[in-house]
Protein backbone atom coordinates (compact mmCIF):
# COMPACT_ATOMS: atom_id res chain seq x y z
CA UNK A 1 0.00 0.00 0.00
CA UNK A 2 0.97 3.52 -0.52
CA UNK A 3 1.38 4.58 2.93
CA UNK A 4 2.83 6.52 5.67
CA UNK A 5 5.86 4.28 5.74
CA UNK A 6 7.15 5.64 2.31
CA UNK A 7 8.57 8.18 2.82
CA UNK A 8 11.28 8.82 0.53
CA UNK A 9 12.25 11.67 -0.66
CA UNK A 10 9.96 13.60 1.96
CA UNK A 11 10.37 17.34 3.74
CA UNK A 12 9.78 18.50 6.64
CA UNK A 13 11.11 15.88 9.47
CA UNK A 14 14.33 17.63 10.35
CA UNK A 15 17.25 16.20 11.13
CA UNK A 16 19.21 13.41 11.85
CA UNK A 17 20.61 12.75 15.59
CA UNK A 18 22.79 10.92 16.51
CA UNK A 19 22.98 9.76 20.12
CA UNK A 20 26.87 8.36 21.10
CA UNK A 21 27.33 5.18 22.86
CA UNK A 22 22.89 4.44 22.25
CA UNK A 23 22.05 1.33 24.15
CA UNK A 24 20.31 -1.86 22.18
CA UNK A 25 17.16 -1.16 23.82
CA UNK A 26 16.73 1.98 25.63
CA UNK A 27 13.65 0.61 27.59
CA UNK A 28 13.18 -3.22 29.01
CA UNK A 29 9.97 -3.28 26.83
CA UNK A 30 11.81 -2.63 23.74
CA UNK A 31 13.79 -5.83 23.77
CA UNK A 32 10.87 -7.77 25.21
CA UNK A 33 8.88 -6.57 22.09
CA UNK A 34 11.63 -8.07 19.65
CA UNK A 35 11.57 -10.82 21.91
CA UNK A 36 8.31 -11.47 21.98
CA UNK A 37 8.37 -11.05 18.00
CA UNK A 38 10.54 -13.91 17.66
CA UNK A 39 9.33 -15.74 20.73
CA UNK A 40 5.61 -16.07 18.56
CA UNK A 41 7.27 -16.55 15.74
CA UNK A 42 8.90 -19.69 16.89
CA UNK A 43 6.02 -21.02 18.24
CA UNK A 44 3.74 -20.41 15.49
CA UNK A 45 1.75 -18.04 16.92
CA UNK A 46 1.92 -15.28 14.13
CA UNK A 47 2.56 -16.36 10.78
CA UNK A 48 3.29 -13.89 7.83
CA UNK A 49 5.74 -10.76 8.02
CA UNK A 50 5.53 -7.95 10.54
CA UNK A 51 5.50 -5.19 7.65
CA UNK A 52 1.57 -5.24 6.65
CA UNK A 53 0.68 -4.75 9.91
CA UNK A 54 2.76 -1.86 10.45
CA UNK A 55 2.19 -0.22 7.28
CA UNK A 56 -1.84 -0.81 7.98
CA UNK A 57 -1.42 1.47 11.21
CA UNK A 58 -3.32 4.67 11.18
CA UNK A 59 -1.00 7.44 9.55
CA UNK A 60 -1.21 9.54 12.72
CA UNK A 61 -0.77 6.86 15.11
CA UNK A 62 2.48 5.68 12.88
CA UNK A 63 3.99 8.90 13.03
CA UNK A 64 3.35 9.28 17.19
CA UNK A 65 4.37 5.68 17.89
CA UNK A 66 8.19 4.70 17.96
CA UNK A 67 9.88 2.35 15.98
CA UNK A 68 9.09 -0.42 18.83
CA UNK A 69 6.45 1.06 19.33
CA UNK A 70 4.90 0.25 15.78
CA UNK A 71 6.61 -3.32 16.61
CA UNK A 72 4.22 -3.98 19.22
CA UNK A 73 1.20 -2.75 17.61
CA UNK A 74 2.28 -5.03 14.84
CA UNK A 75 2.53 -7.80 17.46
CA UNK A 76 -0.62 -7.33 19.45
CA UNK A 77 -2.42 -7.29 15.72
CA UNK A 78 -0.78 -10.21 14.93
CA UNK A 79 -1.74 -12.16 17.86
CA UNK A 80 -5.11 -10.92 17.35
CA UNK A 81 -5.66 -11.69 13.63
CA UNK A 82 -4.45 -15.23 14.73
CA UNK A 83 -7.35 -15.13 17.62
CA UNK A 84 -4.64 -16.12 19.92
CA UNK A 85 -5.48 -13.32 22.43
CA UNK A 86 -8.09 -10.73 21.92
CA UNK A 87 -8.08 -7.17 22.44
CA UNK A 88 -10.51 -7.17 25.90
CA UNK A 89 -8.56 -9.55 27.36
CA UNK A 90 -5.37 -7.44 25.97
CA UNK A 91 -7.06 -3.98 27.82
CA UNK A 92 -8.49 -5.94 30.99
CA UNK A 93 -4.58 -6.52 31.55
CA UNK A 94 -3.66 -3.17 30.92
CA UNK A 95 -6.23 -1.85 33.06
CA UNK A 96 -5.94 -4.31 36.29
CA UNK A 97 -1.68 -4.43 35.69
CA UNK A 98 1.44 -5.35 36.85
CA UNK A 99 3.72 -3.95 34.10
CA UNK A 100 6.11 -6.59 34.86
CA UNK A 101 5.37 -9.50 32.76
CA UNK A 102 4.74 -12.68 34.34
CA UNK A 103 7.59 -14.95 34.32
CA UNK A 104 7.33 -18.98 33.64
CA UNK A 105 9.12 -21.48 35.59
CA UNK A 106 8.59 -23.98 32.59
CA UNK A 107 11.29 -23.63 30.25
CA UNK A 108 11.48 -24.27 26.11
CA UNK A 109 14.98 -25.44 25.50
CA UNK A 110 14.28 -26.92 22.03
CA UNK A 111 12.67 -23.60 20.71
CA UNK A 112 15.67 -21.74 22.50
CA UNK A 113 17.54 -23.60 20.31
CA UNK A 114 15.53 -22.97 17.48
CA UNK A 115 15.53 -19.10 18.02
CA UNK A 116 18.87 -19.27 18.33
CA UNK A 117 19.63 -21.25 15.18
CA UNK A 118 17.52 -18.51 13.15
CA UNK A 119 19.25 -15.35 14.75
CA UNK A 120 22.60 -16.32 15.22
CA UNK A 121 24.13 -18.67 12.85
CA UNK A 122 25.58 -19.18 9.48
CA UNK A 123 23.14 -20.24 6.50
CA UNK A 124 22.49 -20.66 2.60
CA UNK A 125 22.43 -17.85 0.82
CA UNK A 126 18.53 -16.45 0.17
CA UNK A 127 17.62 -16.39 -3.73
CA UNK A 128 17.14 -18.71 -6.70
CA UNK A 129 17.74 -18.92 -10.19
CA UNK A 130 14.70 -17.38 -12.24
CA UNK A 131 14.02 -16.77 -15.56
CA UNK A 132 14.60 -13.03 -15.53
CA UNK A 133 12.88 -10.68 -18.45
CA UNK A 134 16.14 -8.34 -17.96
CA UNK A 135 20.01 -8.25 -18.00
CA UNK A 136 22.48 -6.49 -16.76
CA UNK A 137 23.46 -2.90 -18.54
CA UNK A 138 19.34 -2.80 -19.45
CA UNK A 139 17.53 0.76 -19.47
CA UNK A 140 14.50 -0.42 -17.34
CA UNK A 141 11.36 2.45 -16.31
CA UNK A 142 9.40 2.07 -12.90
CA UNK A 143 5.88 1.08 -14.08
CA UNK A 144 3.56 3.73 -12.84
CA UNK A 145 0.83 2.02 -10.42
CA UNK A 146 -0.87 2.35 -7.23
CA UNK A 147 -1.04 -0.87 -5.38
CA UNK A 148 -3.27 -1.14 -2.62
CA UNK A 149 -1.99 -4.47 -1.06
CA UNK A 150 2.27 -4.80 0.97
CA UNK A 151 4.62 -4.28 -1.76
CA UNK A 152 8.29 -2.87 -1.98
CA UNK A 153 8.73 -0.47 -4.28
CA UNK A 154 9.20 3.51 -3.43
CA UNK A 155 6.72 6.03 -4.94
CA UNK A 156 9.70 8.35 -5.44
CA UNK A 157 11.07 5.99 -7.95
CA UNK A 158 7.94 5.65 -10.28
CA UNK A 159 8.21 6.45 -14.00
CA UNK A 160 11.96 6.69 -13.66
CA UNK A 161 14.33 5.35 -15.93
CA UNK A 162 17.50 3.28 -14.35
CA UNK A 163 19.91 0.81 -15.28
CA UNK A 164 19.99 -3.05 -14.00
CA UNK A 165 23.38 -3.20 -12.11
CA UNK A 166 23.24 -6.84 -11.28
CA UNK A 167 20.13 -9.71 -11.19
CA UNK A 168 20.16 -10.68 -7.57
CA UNK A 169 17.99 -13.48 -7.81
CA UNK A 170 14.10 -14.90 -7.25
CA UNK A 171 12.52 -14.65 -4.18
CA UNK A 172 8.36 -14.54 -4.01
CA UNK A 173 6.87 -11.09 -3.97
CA UNK A 174 5.39 -10.70 -0.98
CA UNK A 175 1.88 -12.58 -0.30
CA UNK A 176 2.89 -14.97 -2.59
CA UNK A 177 4.93 -18.22 -3.62
CA UNK A 178 6.31 -18.32 -6.38
CA UNK A 179 9.93 -16.82 -6.94
CA UNK A 180 10.39 -13.78 -8.98
CA UNK A 181 13.10 -11.98 -10.04
CA UNK A 182 14.83 -9.02 -8.15
CA UNK A 183 17.01 -6.42 -9.56
CA UNK A 184 19.52 -4.07 -8.30
CA UNK A 185 18.62 -1.01 -10.03
CA UNK A 186 20.78 2.16 -10.30
CA UNK A 187 19.45 5.28 -10.59
CA UNK A 188 20.97 9.17 -11.46
CA UNK A 189 20.23 11.53 -8.54
CA UNK A 190 19.16 14.16 -11.23
CA UNK A 191 16.47 11.43 -12.66
CA UNK A 192 15.24 11.02 -9.40
CA UNK A 193 14.78 14.74 -7.83
CA UNK A 194 15.83 17.02 -11.09
CA UNK A 195 18.38 18.90 -12.46
CA UNK A 196 19.31 20.69 -9.17
CA UNK A 197 20.10 17.46 -7.05
CA UNK A 198 22.89 16.65 -5.33
CA UNK A 199 25.27 14.74 -7.81
CA UNK A 200 25.51 10.73 -7.55
CA UNK A 201 23.62 7.57 -7.83
CA UNK A 202 20.93 6.03 -5.75
CA UNK A 203 20.17 1.81 -6.01
CA UNK A 204 17.76 0.11 -4.54
CA UNK A 205 16.38 -3.78 -5.75
CA UNK A 206 12.79 -4.03 -7.29
CA UNK A 207 10.72 -6.82 -8.35
CA UNK A 208 10.50 -7.43 -12.12
CA UNK A 209 6.96 -6.80 -11.70
CA UNK A 210 7.74 -3.45 -11.29
CA UNK A 211 9.62 -2.71 -13.99
CA UNK A 212 9.16 -1.99 -17.46
CA UNK B 1 18.11 -6.35 36.06
CA UNK B 2 15.55 -8.86 35.57
CA UNK B 3 14.03 -9.16 32.08
CA UNK B 4 11.23 -7.17 31.83
CA UNK B 5 12.55 -4.62 34.24
CA UNK B 6 12.04 -4.70 37.67
CA UNK B 7 12.72 -1.10 38.66
CA UNK B 8 11.17 1.94 37.49
CA UNK B 9 10.82 5.21 38.64
CA UNK B 10 8.69 6.86 36.07
CA UNK B 11 5.30 5.75 35.51
CA UNK B 12 4.63 2.74 32.94
CA UNK B 13 4.04 3.79 29.11
CA UNK B 14 0.87 2.56 27.57
CA UNK B 15 2.89 0.52 24.92
CA UNK B 16 4.86 -0.51 27.67
CA UNK B 17 1.88 -1.96 29.74
CA UNK B 18 0.46 -3.57 26.91
CA UNK B 19 3.91 -5.34 25.76
CA UNK B 20 4.09 -6.22 29.57
CA UNK B 21 0.13 -7.57 29.27
CA UNK B 22 0.72 -9.81 26.08
CA UNK B 23 3.81 -11.22 27.74
CA UNK B 24 2.44 -12.23 30.76
CA UNK B 25 -0.51 -13.89 29.11
CA UNK B 26 1.26 -15.58 25.94
CA UNK B 27 2.98 -17.01 29.03
CA UNK B 28 0.15 -17.65 31.83
CA UNK B 29 -1.55 -19.75 28.78
CA UNK B 30 1.82 -21.91 27.97
CA UNK B 31 2.11 -20.86 24.69
CA UNK B 32 5.34 -18.66 24.93
CA UNK B 33 7.88 -19.48 27.58
CA UNK B 34 9.77 -16.19 29.28
CA UNK B 35 13.07 -18.48 28.30
CA UNK B 36 12.89 -17.62 24.68
CA UNK B 37 12.17 -14.08 24.81
CA UNK B 38 15.19 -13.58 27.05
CA UNK B 39 17.30 -15.35 24.78
CA UNK B 40 16.39 -13.06 21.89
CA UNK B 41 17.25 -9.96 24.14
CA UNK B 42 20.19 -11.78 25.03
CA UNK B 43 21.28 -11.89 21.79
CA UNK B 44 21.48 -8.69 20.77
CA UNK B 45 22.38 -7.34 24.17
CA UNK B 46 25.59 -9.87 24.21
CA UNK B 47 26.20 -11.73 20.67
CA UNK B 48 25.23 -10.38 17.59
CA UNK B 49 26.28 -6.31 17.16
CA UNK B 50 28.76 -4.24 15.11
CA UNK B 51 31.83 -6.32 16.55
CA UNK B 52 31.08 -9.22 14.05
CA UNK B 53 30.90 -6.72 11.13
CA UNK B 54 34.32 -5.17 12.48
CA UNK B 55 35.93 -8.46 11.90
CA UNK B 56 34.40 -8.86 8.63
CA UNK B 57 35.98 -5.80 7.99
CA UNK B 58 39.05 -6.63 9.39
CA UNK B 59 39.28 -10.06 7.51
CA UNK B 60 38.82 -8.33 4.14
CA UNK B 61 41.28 -5.89 4.77
CA UNK B 62 44.04 -8.41 5.52
CA UNK B 63 43.20 -11.29 3.21
CA UNK B 64 42.50 -10.34 -0.74
CA UNK B 65 40.80 -13.52 -1.51
CA UNK B 66 38.67 -13.61 1.31
CA UNK B 67 37.68 -9.67 0.24
CA UNK B 68 37.28 -11.56 -3.14
CA UNK B 69 34.77 -14.19 -1.77
CA UNK B 70 32.93 -11.46 0.98
CA UNK B 71 32.13 -9.44 -2.67
CA UNK B 72 30.69 -12.03 -4.17
CA UNK B 73 28.82 -13.95 -1.66
CA UNK B 74 28.20 -11.29 1.64
CA UNK B 75 25.76 -14.33 3.22
CA UNK B 76 28.67 -17.41 2.54
CA UNK B 77 31.63 -15.75 3.35
CA UNK B 78 30.15 -13.95 6.82
CA UNK B 79 29.66 -17.56 7.78
CA UNK B 80 32.63 -18.30 7.46
CA UNK B 81 33.58 -16.22 9.86
CA UNK B 82 30.57 -18.24 12.33
CA UNK B 83 28.06 -15.22 11.57
CA UNK B 84 23.99 -15.20 10.28
CA UNK B 85 21.07 -15.47 10.26
CA UNK B 86 17.67 -13.75 10.20
CA UNK B 87 17.65 -10.28 8.60
CA UNK B 88 21.38 -11.71 6.58
CA UNK B 89 20.23 -14.46 4.68
CA UNK B 90 21.27 -12.42 1.39
CA UNK B 91 24.15 -10.10 2.13
CA UNK B 92 25.41 -7.95 -0.54
CA UNK B 93 28.87 -5.88 0.52
CA UNK B 94 29.53 -2.24 -0.68
CA UNK B 95 33.23 -1.59 -1.00
CA UNK B 96 34.13 1.80 -0.62
CA UNK B 97 36.86 2.96 -2.87
CA UNK B 98 38.90 6.34 -3.22
CA UNK B 99 36.67 7.37 -6.35
CA UNK B 100 32.90 6.02 -4.68
CA UNK B 101 31.49 6.33 -1.22
CA UNK B 102 28.46 4.19 -0.42
CA UNK B 103 26.15 4.20 2.37
CA UNK B 104 22.49 2.42 3.19
CA UNK B 105 19.48 3.74 3.97
CA UNK B 106 15.74 1.79 3.90
CA UNK B 107 12.87 4.21 3.12
CA UNK B 108 10.41 1.94 3.65
CA UNK B 109 11.04 0.54 7.17
CA UNK B 110 14.22 -0.06 8.80
CA UNK B 111 15.91 -2.95 7.00
CA UNK B 112 19.52 -3.43 8.17
CA UNK B 113 22.03 -6.15 8.05
CA UNK B 114 21.55 -7.45 11.68
CA UNK B 115 24.18 -10.16 11.91
CA UNK B 116 26.65 -8.10 11.03
CA UNK B 117 25.82 -4.87 12.53
CA UNK B 118 22.64 -6.12 15.28
CA UNK B 119 19.83 -3.76 15.56
CA UNK B 120 20.05 -1.07 14.00
CA UNK B 121 20.42 2.44 16.04
CA UNK B 122 17.66 5.12 16.91
CA UNK B 123 19.02 7.90 13.99
CA UNK B 124 18.66 5.07 10.84
CA UNK B 125 15.28 4.28 12.35
CA UNK B 126 14.48 7.59 12.21
CA UNK B 127 12.07 9.70 9.81
CA UNK B 128 14.71 12.10 9.07
CA UNK B 129 17.02 9.75 8.24
CA UNK B 130 14.70 7.41 6.02
CA UNK B 131 12.90 10.18 4.15
CA UNK B 132 16.42 12.73 3.15
CA UNK B 133 19.24 9.92 2.95
CA UNK B 134 18.13 9.47 -0.50
CA UNK B 135 17.56 13.25 -1.65
CA UNK B 136 20.03 14.67 0.03
CA UNK B 137 23.28 12.54 1.33
CA UNK B 138 25.35 15.04 1.25
CA UNK B 139 23.72 16.91 3.71
CA UNK B 140 22.74 14.12 5.82
CA UNK B 141 26.18 13.06 6.29
CA UNK B 142 27.74 16.54 6.78
CA UNK B 143 24.64 16.74 9.78
CA UNK B 144 26.28 13.25 10.96
CA UNK B 145 29.95 14.65 10.85
CA UNK B 146 31.33 13.21 7.42
CA UNK B 147 32.20 15.77 4.90
CA UNK B 148 33.04 14.14 1.42
CA UNK B 149 35.34 15.92 -1.36
CA UNK B 150 33.39 16.99 -3.93
CA UNK B 151 35.84 14.43 -6.23
CA UNK B 152 33.99 11.55 -4.19
CA UNK B 153 30.82 9.77 -5.87
CA UNK B 154 27.88 9.45 -3.54
CA UNK B 155 26.13 5.73 -3.97
CA UNK B 156 22.98 5.72 -2.40
CA UNK B 157 21.54 2.32 -1.07
CA UNK B 158 17.85 1.92 -0.48
CA UNK B 159 17.66 -1.54 1.11
CA UNK B 160 13.93 -2.15 -0.21
CA UNK B 161 13.32 -5.92 -1.03
CA UNK B 162 15.88 -8.84 0.13
CA UNK B 163 18.78 -8.11 0.12
CA UNK B 164 20.65 -5.93 2.99
CA UNK B 165 23.78 -4.64 2.52
CA UNK B 166 27.19 -3.82 4.81
CA UNK B 167 29.36 -1.46 3.58
CA UNK B 168 33.38 -2.16 3.45
CA UNK B 169 35.26 0.95 4.48
CA UNK B 170 38.47 1.62 3.07
CA UNK B 171 41.26 0.60 5.13
CA UNK B 172 42.71 3.48 7.40
CA UNK B 173 45.94 5.38 6.22
CA UNK B 174 48.68 4.51 8.66
CA UNK B 175 46.88 0.93 9.56
CA UNK B 176 49.35 -1.37 6.81
CA UNK B 177 51.63 -2.60 9.85
CA UNK B 178 48.56 -3.38 11.74
CA UNK B 179 47.31 -7.23 12.72
CA UNK B 180 43.96 -7.98 11.80
CA UNK B 181 43.18 -8.46 15.92
CA UNK B 182 44.36 -4.49 15.49
CA UNK B 183 42.33 -3.40 12.95
CA UNK B 184 38.96 -4.84 14.51
CA UNK B 185 38.35 -1.93 17.12
CA UNK B 186 39.13 1.23 13.72
CA UNK B 187 35.80 -0.34 12.33
CA UNK B 188 32.72 0.85 13.81
CA UNK B 189 28.95 0.32 12.73
CA UNK B 190 29.09 3.98 11.39
CA UNK B 191 31.79 2.90 8.57
CA UNK B 192 29.82 0.02 7.79
CA UNK B 193 26.55 2.40 7.42
CA UNK B 194 28.80 4.42 5.32
CA UNK B 195 27.62 7.81 7.28
CA UNK B 196 31.38 7.41 8.23
CA UNK B 197 34.22 7.31 5.78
Amino acid sequence: MDGIHDMGGMHGFGAVVAQPGEPVFHEPWEGRVVGLMVAAGAAGLIPGSLRPRIESMDPAAYLAASYYGRWAHALEAGLVATGTLTVDEIDTRVAGGDPVPTRSSATSPALVAAIGGFLDAPGATSGVPVAAAFAVGDRVTVRRMAPEGHHRCPRYVRGVAGTVTRVAGGWPHPGEHEPEAIYTVRFAMADLWGADAEPGSLALDLWERYLA
Amino acid sequence: MTAGGGHHPAEPTEVERRVAAIESLLVEKGLITSDMVDAVVETYEHDVGPLNGARVVARAWVDDAYRARLLADGTAAVGELGFGGAEGEHLAVLENTPAVHNVVVCTLCSCYPWPVLGLPPRWYKSFAYRSRMVREPRAVLAELGTVLPGDVEVAVWDSSAEVRYLVLPLRPAGSEGLAEDELVPLVTRDHMIGVAR
